[in-house]
């Protein structure tokens, strides 16, 4: 146990906390979306993150024609052409999402199928999209341009406010507060909550559950998608199993949070984030993942319903 | 080529029941106008990777062996084993229980080898292995040696991690060793070998073992640069040693990078981008592009549809050349074929020769190169 | 295809059987057995060669993966299937019986058979020490913490030196011969036997225990567990239980598989063999014992049979789960008419 770090590395390992966890959080909306509407674990969303990075990748080098080696962008052309791949990457991912329930979920639910089944037919979908890129990528990992420079606005207390690290913080808690914002005052919102609340009782008030679970896996999609942008963007590179690691820590951060809730997905992320990041300056990284875990089982016991999860109470019954 | 042919039907007959090994049709042997050898590694999961770059160096050599029209024709005979013991184990009898499998091309992980060793030596089938680099594999004392079946080319990992603290250190006044693992059979070994030599030449300030597939590595790198180290060894493959390289180098630090073969892959300069400059890398493995011409090159992609041959693909090449060589000299059978790559002697790719030990390492230890990225390309500098 | 999709050969099965008589039945189930005991010879006589499996040794493939998938299934079955308990992390157990067995026996010289029941009680004490915890949640949240727990076992058999670090543990004996039977690479069938005498055993305490006080209290909680509750079912304790007696199923196969095995590696005892035998269970059937069996036999067997495709084996894989679960989502051999229930919280 190395306490030190704590004094010497604090604000470093909590930016980096912020900035990592916040990834999880834009992720772990793919599942906790569906599961607040269908209460089913959405097991492709790992392999949703994973198109998106490829999708990314795609952008920059095959339609926007960067060379892996081309020189980093500045000005408008820099704002542009990341708002681009960025929007780019969100439709691609959307798109998949909703391919992915109308292929995995739809036909299941209509006939009023088991639970496990759906999981099933999740899991398949995710096991062919992974082998599938692995095919056409050949197993090969993949590598995409410095478009953003890594500058740093200057350091504080040895945390390093560097341009990516920012970006990767700040833009999610822009979705975030856009989607709040979204789910709680408008109509569409509304009607999630709705259905989350009560399938039958959405029915009759005459929403259509069809058109919001659509919604939904879309809306999962569109933050996957900017999740993976960032990733790709912060990390700039990507492989077809990426998903594996980031699907478990996202479905970690939900049900850390409150799966099922916005907020919850939101502070889960964050929670999860610091968590790791001391966890593998403290122990040592080869226990970060029995940290997370332990910390989790020990979360759940006092707070059935995970750190935020009181909402959920609400329409469990 | 400097050969030495000791092969023959009427040798390897009497060498079995010498030896007491196995064979499995002897009878038939005469006629045979064709034969298969089996490339053992993973093709398809997380790992698959490692076998697909290694095959290509196999099926070049095949194509090239068939297209002299020989008298007797090979086949290659894929077992994806996934890098996964428990697949290995099923994977092995099956190939041994195949009857037109005179030697197997691999296998590409330590683990799925301990898995293999049984079925094997039961069937008197031998193995080349391109990348199996686990030290108690050639032990003659440890449980899980595959004596007598299995040989590599490859130098293991009890030459590669000194040469690794060693070239990593080159140059460097007072050393102060950070030492990174991913937490694999091949990567923890590989770094922590290199600990004792690291601590004879200067101070290990601290050691990480991060899982593989590891999104973030900022952490480590504030933790690597909070410890004042000036080298830094990473014992893991390519994709997580761009990570951690440019984590590091975007974190701030200076130092040396370096690691092993496992990342020594032509895929890693275009991975690491600008931190890729200056790293340092060790290989028992000479990369594949470096050996072959422009022309050769262009024939290699002609036939396997790979632009740019991957890691082990030389090993795996100079592997299914000896069973070629055996094959030309006549061996068509599992204890020929045993017989004539226990005692022969050949020429590898990049020019050195290949002769194996009793338990199945190359005499003298494969050669251990240390490699430099310059301008986003890996050199050659010197022996490590 | 409404007709193929809704037709349920469980029950028509069931039909038949009750209609006949104990003779009759004694001889279908010993003709039954002997017929798989047959099996491990099907791949080499005429009629029935195109079973095997090529690349792969098909004696082999039936001890592992499917006699091994079909053990664990059915102790997964016990755990997902009777009581509704979604388990994400059932390979823990499996490790924990197969690292029993590999450090028992390289340390200590034990055999499989006296490690045996402590591969088993192991197991057990691992499922009270998850379950305890974990049983107080519900549904989903089980689900996180017990695929966190198949990670940690795995962890920490990285991070340990008496489990031999990633390397793992090599050089596990195979179990000693038993009434002139040898148990070793040159004789899979008998380790198929001894699996299939493992599977029907595990079959008879799994109908005991189903038609039993336990089976009841299992079923009461898997329709509702708050009903349970309130009609006197300590459900915590018959959770618990149905959790360790899962978890002794998985230790029991995990000591053969090592003994089998000869080398174990902690990445032999990854998430994705709980997901594959989550997927058995649910394929074949969810809370059906023969639609189990069915499910894990094809689907540890099928990737085998197709290897001749090479590498969109796996990608194949995953299409075939999509298409049968839309075709028939309750699995190929659903569990009966009446047990069938809308869960709750399911929509």
């Amino acid at each position: 146990m190395n306490f030190s770090v704590i004094t010497s590395q604090f604000w470093s390992l909590v930016l980096q906390g912020l900035a990592l966890g916040l990834i999880y959080a834009l992720v772990s909306l793919g599942y906790t979306m569906v599961y607040g509407v269908l209460r089913l674990i959405n097991f492709a969303n790992s392999e949703v993150f994973m198109i998106g990075t490829f999708a990314t990748l795609y952008l920059e080098v095959h339609v926007l024609g960067y060379a892996t080696n081309s020189p980093s962008l500045h000005g408008a052309k820099l704002v542009w052409t990341l708002v681009l791949v960025f929007i780019g990457s969100m439709i691609a991912c959307a798109l998949l999402a909703m391919l992915v329930e109308i292929v995995a979920y739809r036909r299941l639910r209509a006939r009023g199928a088991n639970r496990l089944a759906s999981l099933i037919s999740a899991i398949g979908v995710s096991i062919a999209l992974l082998e599938g890129m692995r095919i056409i990528t050949i197993s090969r990992p993949m590598t995409t341009p410095r478009l953003l420079d890594k500058w740093s606005f200057g350091e504080f207390h040895g945390a390093n406010f560097r341009i990516d690290t920012l970006m990767a913080i700040v833009v999610p808690i822009i979705i975030f507060v856009v989607l709040d914002r979204f789910v709680t005052k408008s109509r569409l919102g509304k009607s999630i909550r709705a259905v989350s609340m009560s399938e039958e009782n959405s029915k009759l008030m005459g929403i259509n559950i069809n058109r919001v679970i659509t919604l939904t896996f879309c809306i999962g999609g569109l933050t996957t998608g900017a999740a993976a942008f960032i990733y790709t963007t912060v990390y700039e590179n990507t492989v077809f199993n990426v998903g594996f690691n980031m699907g478990i820590a996202a479905f970690t951060a939900a049900v850390l949070g409150g799966i099922g809730n916005l907020r919850g997905a939101f502070y889960g992320g964050i929670a999860l984030g610091m968590l790791e990041q001391f966890a593998s300056a403290m122990l040592g990284s080869q226990w970060k993942a029995v940290t997370v875990f332990t910390v989790l089982v020990v979360v759940l016991l006092f707070k059935p319903n995970g750190l935020f999860g009181e909402a959920v109470q609400q329409t469990r019954t | 080529m400097n050969k030495k042919i000791v092969s023959g039907l009427a040798i390897a007959a009497a060498a079995t029941l010498a030896l007491g090994v196995v064979a499995t049709s002897p009878a038939s042997a005469a006629a045979k106008t064709s034969v298969s050898l089996a490339f053992e590694g993973p093709l398809t999961g997380p790992d698959a990777q490692l076998g697909q770059d290694q095959i290509p160096g196999a099926i070049y050599a095949i194509a090239l062996y068939n297209a002299k029209n020989p008298k007797v024709k090979v086949n290659l005979v894929k077992a994806d084993s996934q890098c996964d013991g428990t697949v290995a184990a099923n994977v092995a009898p099956g190939v041994a229980a195949n009857k037109a499998v005179i030697g197997v091309i691999g296998t590409s992980c330590s683990g799925e080898a301990r898995a293999s060793f049984p079925a094997f030596k039961a069937a008197g089938l031998t193995m080349i292995a391109p990348s199996a680099s686990a030290v108690s594999l050639t032990n003659p004392k440890a449980p899980d040696r595959g004596f007598p079946v299995f040989h590599r080319v490859v130098a293991h990992d009890g030459f590669q991690a000194p040469a690794l603290a060693r070239y990593a250190a080159k140059g460097v006044a007072s050393p102060k060793f950070y030492i990174i693992d991913d937490m694999t059979t091949y990567g923890g070994p590989l770094a922590k070998g290199s600990i004792p030599q690291a601590k004879k030449l200067g101070d290990v300030v601290g050691t990480d073992s991060v899982p593989k597939g590891t999104a973030d590595y900022t952490s480590v790198a504030s933790k690597v640069k909070a410890s004042g180290a000036n080298v830094v060894i990473y014992g893991g493959y390519t994709t997580d040693a761009a990570k951690l390289f440019k984590a590091l180098r975007d974190g701030g630090y200076k130092g040396i990078l370096a690691s092993g073969d496992g990342t020594n892959t032509s895929d890693f300069p275009a991975l690491a981008g600008s931190a890729a400059e200056g790293v340092r890398l060790t290989a028992a493995d000479v990369p594949f592009d470096s050996i072959l011409s422009k022309a050769q090159l262009a024939e290699f992609t002609k036939i396997t549809g790979i632009k740019v041959p991957g890691l082990y693909s030389t090993t795996a090449y100079n592997a299914t050349n000896i069973f070629l060589d055996c094959i030309t000299k006549g061996a068509t059978t599992r204890s020929a074929i045993q017989l004539c790559v226990t005692n022969g002697s050949w020429t590898g790719a990049g020019g050195e020769t290949i002769k194996f030990d009793r338990y199945g390492d190359i005499i003298g230890g494969a050669p251990v190169g240390g490699y430099l990225v310059k301008n986003g390309v890996i050199i050659y500098d010197s022996v490590a | 295809m409404a007709n193929l999709t809704r037709f349920n050969l469980r029950d028509k099965g069931a039909e038949i059987w009750a209609g006949w008589s104990r003779p009759v039945r004694t001889v279908f189930v010993l003709a039954f057995i002997v017929l798989i005991g047959l099996m491990p010879f099907a791949a080499s006589w005429g009629p029935t060669s195109f079973l095997n499996t090529p690349i792969t040794s098909f004696q082999n493939v039936l001890v592992y993966p499917v006699g091994m998938f079909i053990m664990m299934a059915l102790g997964l079955n016990i755990v997902v299937g009777k009581s509704g308990l979604l388990d994400l992390g059932y390979v823990a157990f499996f490790a924990i019986g197969a690292y029993s067995q590999g450090i028992l026996s390289t340390l200590y010289g034990w055999n499989t058979w006296e490690v045996m029941p402590f591969g088993i009680g192991f197991a057990m004490l691992a499922g009270v020490i998850l379950g305890l915890p974990a049983l107080r949640l519900r549904g989903d949240y089980l689900a996180i913490i017990t695929l966190g727990f198949g990670e940690i076992v795995r962890i920490v058999a990285i991070n340990l030196s008496v489990t031999g670090g990633p390397n793992g543990i090599p050089g596990i004996p195979n179990p000693p011969s038993v009434f002139g039977l040898h148990f070793d690479l040159m004789h899979p069938e008998t380790f198929f036997w001894l699996v299939f005498a493992m599977i029907l055993l595990v079959i008879w305490m799994v109908r005991r225990f189903t038609i039993r006080r336990p089976g009841r209290a299992w079923e009461a909680i898997r329709q509702d567990e708050d009903v349970a509750a309130l009609m006197g079912v300590n459900t915590l304790v018959y959770k618990l239980w149905s959790f360790v007696i899962g978890a002794a199923v998985g230790g029991a196969a995990g000591v053969l598989y090592a003994s089998k095995v000869m080398v174990i590696s902690p990445d032999m005892f990854k998430f994705d063999v709980s997901i594959l035998i989550l997927a058995c269970v649910v394929f074949g059937g969810i809370g059906n014992i023969w639609g189990v069996v069915l499910g894990a036999g094809i689907l540890a067997y099928m990737p085998e049979r197709i290897r001749f495709i090479s590498d969109a084996r796996q990608l194949v894989f995953g299409l075939v789960l999509i298409i049968m679960m839309n075709m028939r989502p309750d699995g190929l051999l659903p569990r009966k008419k009446r047990e069938k229930i809308t869960e709750k919280g399911a929509k």
